[in-house]
């Protein structure tokens, strides 16, 4: 009761707090933004660039702002930024960045990448997300309007790519390589997204089914798949393919993608008899999912996600990670017979110098490596340095080779028709005896298949 | 002491601060500072108005809830839906949200009434909890049929231009982001400062210091009880409202959910429970060092070599550091500590001004 006395005793001191209150405010304000800047990204001057190329251009420039085609290079830098998980449940992935890092350090050492005859150095600034797409919006958002990158690159996530997707197209800033196998980088309505060399997942299935047909054509499938658009592309894929085949699907099941809990899943999966076990999900789902089947007595065939080809995972699901069967466009780093190749030897050579303390033989570290190495290709093959150009180069690439732990003999194509890399790529098996993955069979090659082969209302949506 | 003197001076002093805040905030930010700031800024007023909206609830009311995140997600949908598959303009959203987290607030403030302290924390927290289930499982799919099950996807940016009524200054999508805001911070301030110095504010007041007492001079408890429950879960549903003109879409996980209910709390905490402007200021502060904690660290720091990797083990740490000395040095929050020093130095001066001799 006394409060209510106090409340009255506080009426007169009301303008004093208030001034305090308020010039706390101001205080804040003033340290919070000293510097004044202006709003040169706010002119809008759309005009129509001419195009890179000399048939008609993927790329319809028509409505950006040319002011801003060639922000983001000062001189002899290009700015490029990132946006990923570095903290939460999937800071794993911030292994990627080291992989990024590494590369970038070793061509900025050599003078940079060479673009229309001059040398750039490659600056990344990179933002941690948490895998949260808002964050990831907000992360873009001072990207490209404070620190004034060029391009976006590898930023990861399903939905958080497609959470900025407006964004990107709209302010007509390439978001190149994107860390995802998701097959909406194919979406025509969005041209300025680039899906990076991850398989696309429908792929996986097509090559993982004509295995099936091959080697056990009366497969009993039990499906485990993560419950957002990243399962849903293996469920609705692989739905599609074993249609009117000699295949099964006997048993789906999901798991709630924040997490990574799948044991009870696995366990009722495991009741289904199903011999082949295809698990769409990844990070810690996939090792736990290994390992819950393990447990469980239950021995199928297993096929996991590609994006589960870490050195890390395969180790942390133990007996239950033997004989399971995957795909990667990459060389393994774990796989001694790569240890000759020039390729493999620059990349830990590089990563080593400078992330010591970084696992070499961890695959995601190289598929940052590779991904770095492979915007380098992309941003030497245009003709000129403008955002326009890059992209449009972005969809006519031919014959990528040999960026960073890039298969041997594979090459990647994009065109008009075609907008996916990852189609090149290598089905494995990881042993884990040897602790490490093999090769079975030759590379597939299904260059141009990503569009044909993918749910059509995942594509267009 | 000439009481004239004093009174032109805090007049002035007012006026001063006062014109000077309407041209930073009303003028200087959103005209002269990039996009990336006043999204920021956005983000902010958003946050202080949520946590304007649990300081009723819990600085006010002695109600803990750390289950907010839910009546913000509620409002964020709610106006994510409605303008994506519906096409309407935001404004028109406003009042729909917020009528609909008031709906829902009573609906929880009514169990709320059984339980008290701890537990009702505990209650809350299951709201937190269960909100991004619901979405996971009710938020339509042609949303962002690619996006999972739980996201509204991106807005296409036609549908956050700045609606044909606003005046001409409001040219862009940030910049309408940020008057949106503004304004609704700005009512929602004054309707906190009205509320607190209304009967019903009193009566808040009274049922969080005693509730026989208050029962005893004719309070409704349970009117009160629920109703500062949903008046604070419009609060919140509004300020979710405004972060789908600022980010763009709606996504709800139990993590994010569960931050913002805690974010909300720090808060009220950090500003001052039981102020007016207190919670706003906590709201501001804690999206700005969410922000600029892990931006402003230096490359070295002495020999040691500061990588992505320290900095994000580093930044929520100094961030729990930076609390607990905050709540050591400022128990009672930024205004309610600032008001109790204000009053001892003002003591003090006046004190030293017209001391008396000793008898």
């Amino acid at each position: 009761m006394t409060d209510v006395r106090r409340e009255r005793r506080d009426v007169s001191r009301v303008r004093t707090i208030r001034a305090v209150a308020l010039g706390a405010a101001l205080a804040l304000v003033v340290a919070a933004c000293g510097s004044g800047r202006g709003s040169s990204d706010r002119t809008a001057n759309p005009t129509t660039p001419s195009g890179s190329t000399g048939t008609a251009p993927i790329i319809d420039a028509s409505q950006c702002d040319s002011s801003t085609l060639t922000q983001g290079v000062t001189g002899d830098t290009i700015k490029i930024g990132t946006s990923l998980p570095l903290s939460g449940t999937y800071s794993p992935f911030s292994a990627i960045l080291h992989g990024e890092s590494a590369y970038f350090s070793y061509i900025n050492s050599l003078g940079g990448v060479t673009v229309a005859g001059k040398k750039y150095k490659i600056q990344l600034v990179s933002k941690d997300d948490a895998y949260d797409a808002s964050k990831t919006s907000t992360n873009v958002d001072t990207l490209i309007n404070s620190d004034k990158v060029f391009s976006l690159f590898n930023v990861v996530g399903t939905k958080n790519n497609l959470g900025v997707r407006e964004t990107v197209n709209s302010d007509c800033v390439p978001d190149l390589l994107i860390a995802s196998g998701a097959v909406q980088w194919g979406n025509t309505k969005y041209p300025w997204m680039l899906g990076s060399e991850l398989v696309p997942y429908p792929l996986e299935m097509r090559v993982f089914v004509d295995y099936l047909l091959k080697n056990k054509p009366n497969a009993k499938i039990a499906l485990l798949h993560a419950n957002d658009d990243f399962g849903q592309s293996y469920q609705l894929t692989l739905e599609a393919l074993v249609k009117g085949t000699s295949l099964s699907i006997v048993k789906e099941a999901s798991y709630n993608a924040e997490g990574s809990e799948v044991k009870a899943q696995v366990t009722d999966l495991a009741a289904s008899k199903a011999d082949t076990f295809v698990l769409g999900g990844t990070l810690l789902a996939c090792p736990n999912a290994l390992t819950a089947a393990h447990d469980a007595g239950w021995k199928p065939l297993i096929y996991m996600s590609g994006t589960c080809v870490s050195k890390l995972l395969f180790t942390l699901a133990g007996d239950g990670a033997d004989g399971v069967i995957s795909v990667t466009p990459l060389l393994d780093p774990a796989d001694p017979t790569n240890e000759a190749k020039p390729a493999m030897q620059l990349y830990k050579q590089q990563v080593k110098k400078y992330f010591p303390a970084e696992d070499l033989l961890d695959g995601i570290v190289g598929y940052g490596w590779s991904t770095a190495a492979m915007l380098q290709k992309i941003l030497e093959a245009s003709p000129k340095l403008d955002r326009v150009s890059v992209m449009e180069t972005a969809r006519t690439l031919k014959g990528i080779s040999n960026a960073g732990l890039q298969l041997e003999s594979s090459t990647f194509d994009t065109n008009k028709t075609d907008w996916f890399l990852g189609e090149t790529f290598q089905l494995i098996k990881y042993d884990k005896a040897a602790g490490h993955t093999a090769a079975i069979g030759p590379i597939s090659n299904l260059d141009g298949k990503t569009a044909e082969l993918s749910p059509q209302a995942l594509l267009h949506s | 002491m000439n009481l004239d003197r004093v009174h032109v001076t805090r007049l002035v002093l007012a006026l001063v601060l006062v014109v000077g805040a309407a041209y930073l905030f009303g003028w200087y930010i959103p005209q002269f500072k990039e996009s990336a700031t006043t999204y920021l800024w956005a983000e902010a007023f958003y946050i202080g108005v949520a946590a304007m909206g649990l300081n009723l609830l819990t600085g006010y009311n002695g109600q803990v809830s750390i289950g907010h995140g839910a009546f913000f997600g509620l409002g964020m949908y709610t106006t994510a839906i409605l303008m994506q598959s519906h096409n309407w303009p935001f404004v028109a959203t406003l009042p729909v949200a917020a009528a609909l987290s008031f709906a829902v607030g009573v609906l929880v403030g009514f169990p709320a009434l059984r339980v008290k302290g701890l537990y009702l924390a505990l209650v809350t927290l299951g709201l937190a909890v269960l909100f991004p289930q619901l979405t996971s499982r009710f938020v339509p799919h042609d949303l962002c049929r690619t996006c999972g099950t739980s996201q509204v996807g991106e807005l296409p940016r036609i549908k956050l231009r700045p609606p044909s009524w606003t005046p001409t200054f409001i040219k862009f999508n940030d910049q309408w982001a940020y008057y949106a805001a503004l304004a609704i911070a700005v009512i929602a301030i004054v309707g906190v400062a009205l509320i607190v110095r209304s009967r019903f504010g009193r009566a808040l007041i009274a049922v969080r210091d005693h509730e026989a007492a208050a029962e005893t001079v004719g309070i409704n408890i349970a009117r009160v009880k629920v109703i500062a429950f949903a008046t604070s879960a419009l609060y919140a549903g509004t300020a979710g409202s405004c972060f789908v003109l600022v980010k763009r879409l709606a996504t709800a996980s139990s993590a994010s959910t569960f931050q913002i209910s805690i974010e909300l709390l720090v808060a009220v905490v950090v500003g001052g429970t039981a102020t007016v402007l207190g919670p706003f200021i906590g709201g501001v502060l804690v999206v700005f060092s969410d922000r600029y904690i892990s931006e402003s660290f230096p490359k070295t720091l002495l020999f040691w070599h500061i990588n992505d990797s320290v900095k994000n083990l580093l930044s929520p740490a100094i961030f729990g550091i930076g609390l607990i000395l905050l709540m050591y040095v400022l128990p009672d929050g930024i205004v309610g500590g600032g008001r109790r020093i204000a009053t001892v130095a003002i003591r003090r001066l006046r004190g030293r001004r017209t001391s008396p001799a000793p008898t």
